[in-house]
């Protein structure tokens, strides 16, 4: 080998060689695809949804049976058959297994953070840590089966009224999946409040309870905001466990009145589910509700999630 | 009155009131273990309701009692009193035996249902003998460029795997000349036994594997002797299995995946940590004791549990009477689903993690991305099945309810996981690593691949094998792609239609709804996917931690 060719090998670049370029573009291409799946899940919703709408679906071409948005938005029967598409009577079981779930986890989610975060000793966060990760595992269709078969007539002994298919035990059981989302995103929160700040209140004279309650959870509080917005956001989400448990029968309920809680109703995705299920014609009307229904329950998720960022980002207290 | 009140306030002083502290602690206590206790209750009813340990006859239950319970009771105090590490130990060999048969099982459904070891030894063929020519070429002469050697590459996979000319051909009117390689093996291997193909294409990779990892870990003399005994015990268990009645494909292939290499890690563990040897008593003590007890009960008749999870229910197919129902098919297509995802989800999910902590400037498009992937988590899984149903099957055509299609949607679903643990594992590497391998004149891709890599390795298998949980127990999407609730026969390719457990399970449970299907075939199929979670969960919990303590 000539000092040339050495000379040569040495001093090249080796940024554009076809070995890095190669790689890279891989990788490139990797990462755009996280794009082209979010870009194509909006189009796709918004597309399919406009040809259920009246207002849009001439300006796609689409001829046939559509439903008025108005009445969409502000209906309170959704009744297939009867082409009636009132998407309030989901939002209203969403809404309440929502409000279910968040009463059973964000105070156990919360209140586990704080055992994790400031009392537990390493031993016991080793086991209960792994022990709150199986507890996410769980598929969620097996949930479904707890609470109709074991739930439910548990919670029959203290509330002799409460139909096969309730609210109540599929809230409990939903809630019982998120604690570990709260726990663990407040977890991190509470961890990230620096030492310091609890050294200088155990100097105040303070004891643990009001290092905990009066100092830690106050630093933390935008992390466990957000942590409360993302795990409703999947609770929002969260399909089998309400298909399951939670009955097929649409209806509009009123969230705030608890008795209507020992009633069936059908949530958004149970809804879409069982749209599935039942014979639906490709491009047929029901067909275009899915996608309506998987829109509204996108935008209300992807807006949680924001929410939930611009929370933990503005409202983060700097040390 | 001012004195007196000086004095109280001064003997309080430093006083505190230890209640509302120790109250508050024992009521946190009470919320964490609050989830934890509701689900073990839930899971202690609905093993119950599947296993019925009830309906046995007392004698059984007292002759487990005496063979099994107390020795290893026995056995583990002695040992824990002693040696701690030891127990560990023990208990490790037990776990790696118990997942491994587990997922032996799932291997030996493979290879007598879906794959026959001929086409697998073909497939086997197709990727190692060009991967061998390829190496062979760079071991000749490493003065080629790049593109030569990527170019030859490329064009022998091609041949191997498609046969030359190949689609490419056929696209242009060629007609096939020679066929590719997992067409032409099975003529080749015609002779040979199955087993033995099995103990060849399967046995002896996991041997070389089990060989690597000893390697490391204890140098090179324990992991040649490792994958020795790892191949013996394949070749044994194809030999002896049909003298206690098994047929030998399925034995070799219990051999290949769960005995080889447990007996691999029990022996190799116990010679070269003696300290630690005596935790193999308990692993003996569980074994033996099972048997022995098995053995007992048998010869003196007393009658076992009405388990509704039991050999039929693993083994047939959906049926009308729950009694008879079972989830061979259903396991079959999650086995099916599994690999397509995993295949689709695994490099791309590494490949993007490694661009957006390696490569990505700081700039507006990768905090897009950033923010893009953290959305796409949050994206509930109903979605991505309208996703799946919308492009795959509406607009691309394909039909409804294919391991391709719901593999491909659950890939989607569960890449955000994976680029996001594969993200932590590749930031956790220690910067001056980087520094050290740049320093040495590596280019970045040599970077990556030597150094980023290996080191993240164990973090990305972690974080994967969690995300294959996730995509294991997903239902939804399967439901809105179309997959059919109700299967007979395994799929036996990727265009088939395929049902997959949790979807059984939920059919069960609604469409069949009724009190034989909610008291039999419904809890032992969530007894059986639980089964699997915890397996895969607590293989990712063992990786973790072992690899977090280094």
């Amino acid at each position: 080998m000539s000092t040339d060719d050495i000379t040569d090998d040495l001093t090249r670049n080796t940024e554009n060689a076809p070995p890095e370029l190669l790689t890279r573009s891989f990788f490139f291409v990797c990462a755009v695809l996280s794009i082209v799946t979010t870009l194509s899940i909006v189009l796709l919703l918004v597309t399919e949804a406009s040809k259920f709408f009246t207002f849009t679906a001439p300006l796609l071409g689409v001829e046939g049976p559509t439903a008025s948005v108005v009445d969409f938005l502000t209906g309170t029967t959704w009744q297939v058959g009867n082409q009636e598409f009132g998407v309030l009577a989901l939002v209203s079981a969403t809404v309440m297994i929502t409000i279910g779930s968040g009463i059973i986890a964000i105070p156990l989610g919360v209140a586990t953070a704080i055992y994790l975060s400031e009392y537990a000793d390493e031993k016991h966060r080793a086991v209960l840590k792994p022990a709150l990760e199986v507890l996410a595992g769980i598929p969620t269709v097996v949930y479904g089966f707890f609470a109709l078969i074991y739930i439910t007539p548990a919670v029959r002994t203290v509330l002799p009224g409460v139909g096969t298919f309730n609210l109540i035990s599929a809230s409990v059981v939903v809630g019982i999946m998120i604690i570990p989302m709260v726990a663990s995103i407040s977890e991190d929160a509470m961890s990230a409040v620096p030492d310091e700040l609890r050294q200088a209140g155990y100097g105040m004279g303070a004891t643990k309870l009001d290092v905990s309650t009066g100092i830690v959870v106050p630093a933390a509080l935008s992390g466990i905001f957000s942590s409360f917005i993302l795990a409703l956001s999947r609770a929002i989400g969260e399909t089998m466990a309400v298909t399951v448990a939670a009955g097929s029968q649409a209806r509009f309920l009123n969230p705030l009145n608890p008795a209507a809680y020992q009633e069936g109703a059908l949530p958004m995705t149970a809804a879409m589910v069982q749209l599935l299920l039942g014979d639906i014609t490709g491009g047929g009307l029901a067909y275009r509700s899915l996608f309506a229904i998987g829109l509204t329950l996108f935008i209300i998720t992807l807006v949680m999630n924001i929410i939930s960022d611009y929370v933990a980002q503005r409202y983060r207290e700097e040390y | 009155m001012a004195t007196e009140g000086q004095t109280e306030i001064l003997e309080s002083f430093g006083q505190v009131n230890k209640t509302a502290g120790r109250l508050f602690q024992y009521l946190l206590q009470t919320a964490t273990a609050f989830g934890i206790i509701v689900l073990a209750f839930l899971l202690l009813f609905v093993t119950n309701d599947a296993i019925q340990p009830l309906t046995a006859d007392p004698g059984w239950h007292l002759t487990f009692f005496l063979t099994l319970v107390v020795p290893t009771l026995a056995v583990g105090t002695y040992v824990y009193r002693r040696n701690r590490d030891a127990l560990v130990f023990g208990v490790m060999v037990v776990g790696l035996l118990v997942v491994s048969l587990m997922f032996s099982g799932g291997a030996a459904l493979v290879l007598i249902d879906i794959v026959q070891p001929d086409t697998w030894a073909g497939i086997s063929l197709a990727f190692l003998v060009p991967a061998g020519l390829v190496v062979g070429l760079q071991r000749y002469s490493r003065q080629l460029p790049f593109l030569v050697r990527f170019g030859t590459a490329v064009v022998l996979f091609y041949a191997s795997l498609l046969g030359v000319p190949g689609p490419l051909g056929a696209l242009v009117g060629v007609s096939q000349v020679l066929p590719n390689t997992v067409d032409i093996a099975p003529s080749l291997l015609s002779g040979v036994p199955e087993w033995l193909l099995v103990v060849g294409f399967l046995g002896v990779p996991i041997a070389l594997g089990v060989g690597a990892y000893f390697r490391s870990v204890h140098g090179t003399e324990a992991g040649r002797s490792a994958a020795g005994v790892a191949v013996l015990a394949t070749v044994a268990g194809g030999l002896l299995g049909p003298l206690v009645g098994v047929d030998p494909l399925p034995a070799t292939t219990i051999a290949a995946v769960a005995v080889g290499p447990t007996g691999a890690y029990a022996v190799g563990g116990g010679i070269s940590d003696p300290d630690v040897r005596e935790g193999l008593l308990v692993a003996g003590a569980l074994v033996g004791g099972a048997l022995v007890g098995a053995l007992a009960v048998e010869t003196v008749g007393f009658v076992g549990p009405q388990a509704w999870v039991d050999y039929q229910f693993l083994t047939s197919a959906h049926s009308r009477n729950a009694i008879d129902a079972g989830l061979y098919p259903a396991i079959g297509g999650s086995i099916l689903l599994m690999v397509t995802v995993a295949v689709l989800s695994f490099p791309v999910g590494v490949g993007a993690a490694v661009y957006l902590e390696e490569y990505a400037p700081e700039n507006r498009f990768k905090r897009f991305v950033d923010v893009n992937i953290s959305n796409l988590a949050g994206v509930p899984s109903v979605v991505y099945g309208l996703l799946g149903l919308g492009v795959f099957v509406t607009y691309l055509g394909q039909p409804t309810g294919t391991v391709a299609i719901g593999g491909a949607t659950l890939g989607l679903l569960i890449l955000p996981i994976v680029i996001i643990s594969s993200r932590e594992a590749i930031r956790s590497v220690p910067n001056e690593q980087r520094q050290a391998s740049y320093g040495m004149g590596a280019t970045k891709w040599q970077t990556v691949r030597n150094v980023v890599l290996p080191n993240a390795f164990p973090g990305i298998l972690t974080g994967t094998i969690l995300a294959l949980g996730r995509a294991i127990g997903e239902t939804a999407p399967l439901i809105m792609i179309g997959a059919p609730s109700v299967v007979f026969s395994l799929p036996t390719e990727f265009t088939a239609k395929a049902s997959a457990m949790p979807l059984q399970v939920f059919a069960w449970a609604s469409l069949f709804a009724s009190e034989e299907f909610y008291t039999q075939a419904v809890p032992a199929g969530v007894v059986v996917l639980v089964a699997v979670l915890l397996a895969m969960n607590s293989v990712a919990i063992v990786l973790r931690n072992r690899y977090q303590r280094d």
